[in-house]
């Protein structure tokens, strides 16, 4: 046999450098997203640990007392069902908003689709800050929207819409209503159109054929969008800074506030801690309880 | 769901509409009342508007404050949105090319920043600058922080580009006499480069809203926009922050339009 | 020596066999197609020659040149995809130009043989066409002229015609043979469709679960079958079982079966009492009314007797389903339209020629 014209080489198609192959494309992100994230988190429980100290952010040694104090404080525990009931307002009325512009938007084949797109994207990147100052523009007490009540003649004195838990929820409702419309909006889009057809040609009415058979089908993306809302909620900075006063006051407020102006790092990494459990638990037990009604799904 | 309507436009198909259109008039009413607000040649942020003015963006260009946090941003911005480009992109090809075995726990760790909340991470990052010694006296701390949060952006647009490309093109391109490196850059890089770009515009518009990161480690004195209007907001309270949230929301808008016409909004990936 | 060689070509997924043991010799200018069903190893043997998997063992030689371990690039070959692969951001020209940049042909050179190869494929002035602004037989086209243009050794095609409609799959088979010829090209073409095998190929190789089934003209294949499943495979064909009673000559057998003993021919070298099968395609077969006067049957020919259960007509022949004094069933293809009837009795007749025996 004469020699080879090529030589013999690795025949699967790489981008490899010399020998080190293509690893190399990872490496980068790797490091990145080891050292730089999943790193830090193990050092907000190493920083729990920490003894306080008046003259740094922290001291020597080590101490389970931050959560003992935490744990043992009904300011705490108040500050703490606040955030989770406002978080739980704030996914319910998301859903029951969300749900039929998701609808709405999967069968709409107009022209406007894109438009309609852009409308419910464009509140995400607008920026936080940005928004919730809309927003009070809009809740203050001369501001839109007590202004048009008594303008009205539905209220005499002007509301308090700011500075509580009603203005925090009503803002939060706005904010992350698209992370509950877009999961919806996959969904649905990936529901067949034979389905409802199939069921109409049955006999149900459209209104059995929502409830029976799209309904059902969507509940995955109700599960994803819920969470997605209530998770964001409950850790939401900006929005019950701005407008939540004293009064509406949440854990993520209460940690920064440890953190920022009062230098009481462990304490604060103890508070996030114990948020970050008490959502886990949350967010598993509505997994467990929504599991069963979604059995029956593929 | 589409086709199963028939023809009928019953009185429950119009409420229905009402309503929808309800919801969509509530998500863009805040930002039009911004917009609007900010051309009131009036002082106060309340209607009536009194008139037509660009006054506030004038005070808004010689507050030299607001215009060196804007400029902050954008560099923070653009260096997030490169270095994401770059390495996002090579992650991406990498896990949909060579990844095997091991691509879903890689394609978790590489969308993790997404999946929990940003003050979380902002905390952690924080903790972590001090304890290993790089504390937040310089910049490098907030850009690192940005571009963690954003890398999932362009990691996931860039993996959807490659997910919808048609590798018989790779092969044809290999077939017809090109090597690795042309055919990459010839045939594979043009067809994901809408991808890349979208990933980038999204690193780079949510960079610079990011609020939470810049909070906790922003070095003393150097501002970004979103906490430089937190800041002013906290003891004035007229139309010049309206008008820094009118530029704010003119960008996006640009952004996004630029996606809309390149690539499509619904190609999109979170 | 051959212009293309397989040589006990293996391949392994997992626990999968894909291909066992695979050898294929094929002549300069030779147009073979690899026909099966899915999952028969076709694709997978065409990725080997292309160099897009590597075999686990054995050999791919190209003229004397063994490029078992060679990458694709570096093959010389030119392949036809199934979804086409034009590149969309490229026009035709600069699509056609790609692999001629790749191997460095100097502009005025790539120019000519650009216009050359439109021509041929009848695309002439389509060069700044981009491939989203034509048709699917265009795209076919300007993928056959991409492979084409650069002068290859070997032209690989790999089910091109599957997603076009069945009178543009017509014409672009006559159209591909026609151009390949002219070329002078040495061709594989996958396929699962046996027709449009039969129609292109010089030789067919019929695959079946990673093994060669047969390989010859398609001919050959048509009319010798080398085992029932290339007999079911191509065509349609009635089979009956049998054993073999006498061997007359080279490849004469007497068989005897349920409805009698019939002449065959077959393969050489088969035993007496061998089981065997005896196949024998439905329009080989003449029809007489039973009783009938009837010219006497020659000295080769059979005769059996059954009573028709249905009969089909299709325009251009009538399709019979007879049923055997055995039980069997027969299907008989006549031109035309037949006027026997249902639950009439009818002589089968053919030639012991056209009965060919399948080895169980």
């Amino acid at each position: 046999m004469s020699a080879t014209e090529a030589a013999p080489r690795v025949e699967t198609p790489t981008i490899g450098v010399g020998r080190i192959g293509p690893v190399w494309m990872l490496v980068p992100a790797l490091v990145l997203l080891i050292g730089f994230f999943v790193l830090p988190y193990l050092s907000i429980i190493t920083m729990s640990l920490r003894e306080a100290s008046t003259r740094a952010v922290y001291g020597e040694g080590f101490t389970l007392a931050h959560y003992a104090t935490a744990l043992g404080d009904p300011f705490i525990w108040r500050i703490l069902g606040r955030t989770l009931l406002m978080g739980a307002i704030v996914t319910v009325v998301t859903l029951l908003l969300g749900y039929p512009v998701a609808y709405h938007l999967a069968n709409s084949r107009s022209r406007w689709t894109s438009l309609l797109y852009i409308f419910v994207l464009s509140p995400l990147l607008v920026g936080l800050v940005v928004r919730t100052f809309a927003w009070m523009i809009i809740l203050s007490n001369n501001g839109v929207a007590n202004k048009a009540l008594m303008a009205m003649g539905l209220v005499v004195f002007p509301l308090q819409l700011m500075n509580n838990s009603l203005g925090v929820t009503i803002a939060l409702t706005h904010v992350f209503l698209p992370f509950v419309i877009l999961p919806l909006l996959g969904n649905l889009q990936a529901i067949s159109p034979d389905l409802a057809m199939a069921s109409r040609s049955l006999g149900n009415s459209r209104m059995r054929t929502f409830l029976k058979v799209t309904l059902p089908l969507s509940l995955p993306g109700i599960q994803a969008g819920s969470i997605l809302v209530f998770v964001l909620s409950i850790s939401a900075y900006v929005t019950p800074a701005m407008l939540g006063g004293t009064g509406g006051r949440t854990m993520s407020v209460l940690v920064v506030q440890y953190l920022v102006d009062n230098f009481r790092w462990p304490a604060g990494a103890a508070l996030a801690i114990i948020m970050a459990i008490v959502a886990l638990i949350v967010v598993g037990l509505y997994l467990k309880l929504t599991a069963r009604a979604m059995r029956r799904l593929p | 769901m589409r086709g199963a309507g028939g023809v009928e436009k019953t009185i429950w198909d119009r409420l229905f509409l009402v309503l929808v259109a309800a919801i969509y008039i509530f998500l863009m009413f805040p930002i039009v009342l911004v917009v609007l607000l900010s051309f009131n040649s009036g002082e106060f942020l309340a209607f009536p508007l009194e008139g037509f003015s660009l006054r506030w963006f004038e005070a808004l260009f010689s507050n030299t404050r607001f215009l060196e946090a804007t400029s902050y941003s954008l560099r923070i911005a653009a260096i997030s949105m490169i270095v994401n480009g770059v390495i996002g992109t090579l992650a991406a090809i990498y896990v949909a090319r060579h990844a095997g075995n091991n691509r879903d726990r890689i394609r978790l760790v590489m969308t993790s920043p997404l999946l929990v909340p940003e003050i979380l991470t902002a905390i952690a990052l924080l903790f972590y600058f001090y304890e290993i010694g790089i504390g937040t006296d310089y910049s490098i701390g907030i850009q690192l922080g940005h571009i963690v949060v954003t890398f999932p952006y362009v990691f996931l647009n860039v993996s959807s580009a490659l997910f919808n490309f048609d590798r018989s093109q790779e092969e044809a391109a290999r077939s017809l006499g090109a090597g690795g490196w042309m055919t990459f850059r010839r045939v594979t890089l043009p067809a994901i480069k809408p991808g890349i770009i979208t990933g980038c515009l999204f690193a780079f518009v949510i960079s610079f809203d990011i609020f939470n990161i810049s909070l906790l480690l922003k070095s003393l004195g150097r501002n970004t926009l979103p906490l430089e209007l937190f800041d002013y907001l906290r003891f004035n309270f007229d139309p010049t922050a309206a008008a820094i949230a009118s530029l704010s929301i003119f960008l996006t808008f640009a952004a996004i339009l630029i996606i809309d016409r390149t690539v499509g909004l619904r190609s999109l990936r979170f | 020596m051959t212009a293309l060689t397989i040589d006990r070509i293996n391949k392994r997924y997992g626990d999968l066999h894909i291909l066992k043991d695979i050898s294929v010799p094929i002549g300069k200018g030779e147009f073979i197609s690899l026909l099966g069903p899915s999952g028969c190893g076709k694709t997978t043997t065409l990725r080997c020659i292309a160099g897009f998997e590597r075999p686990d063992s054995g050999r791919i030689l190209f003229g004397d040149r063994d490029v078992t371990r060679a990458l694709p690039e570096h093959r010389d070959i030119g392949m036809v995809f199934q979804s086409y692969a034009l590149f969309p951001h490229m026009t035709v020209a600069e699509n056609l130009a790609f692999g001629l940049e790749a191997r460095k042909v100097a502009p005025a050179e790539r120019k000519r043989r650009i216009a050359e190869v439109l021509s041929m494929v009848r695309l002439q002035g389509y060069e700044a066409r981009f491939p989203r602004e034509l048709s699917g037989g265009q795209q076919q086209r300007v993928a056959l002229a991409r492979a084409l243009v650069i002068e290859p050794s070997v032209l690989l095609l790999d089910e091109p015609l599957a997603n076009l409609d069945a009178t543009l799959r017509d014409e672009m088979r006559f159209f591909i043979r026609d151009l390949q010829q002219r070329v002078g090209i040495t061709s594989i073409y996958v396929t699962h469709d046996q027709s449009e095998a039969m129609v292109m190929s010089d030789k067919i190789v019929v695959m079946n679960g990673g093994v060669i089934s047969q390989f010859g003209s398609p001919r050959d294949i048509y009319e010798r079958p080398a085992s029932q499943t290339v007999a079911g495979f191509i065509g349609r064909s009635n089979t009956i079982a049998g054993t073999i009673t006498e061997t007359l000559g080279a490849d004469s057998y007497k068989v005897e079966t349920s409805c009698g003993t019939i002449g065959t021919h077959g393969p050489s070298g088969l035993a007496r009492g061998a089981d065997v099968r005896v196949m024998i395609r439905p329009e080989n077969i003449r029809t007489g009314r039973h009783g009938e006067a009837a010219d006497a049957p020659a000295s080769d020919e059979n005769m059996l007797g059954g009573s028709v259960v249905s009969a089909t007509y299709q325009g251009n022949a009538t399709q019979l389903q007879v049923r055997m004094a055995s039980g069997d069933g027969m299907v008989v293809d006549v031109s035309g339209r037949d006027p026997l009837a249902v639950g009439d009795q009818v002589t089968l007749r053919f030639s012991s020629r056209n009965a060919w025996l399948l080895a169980s």
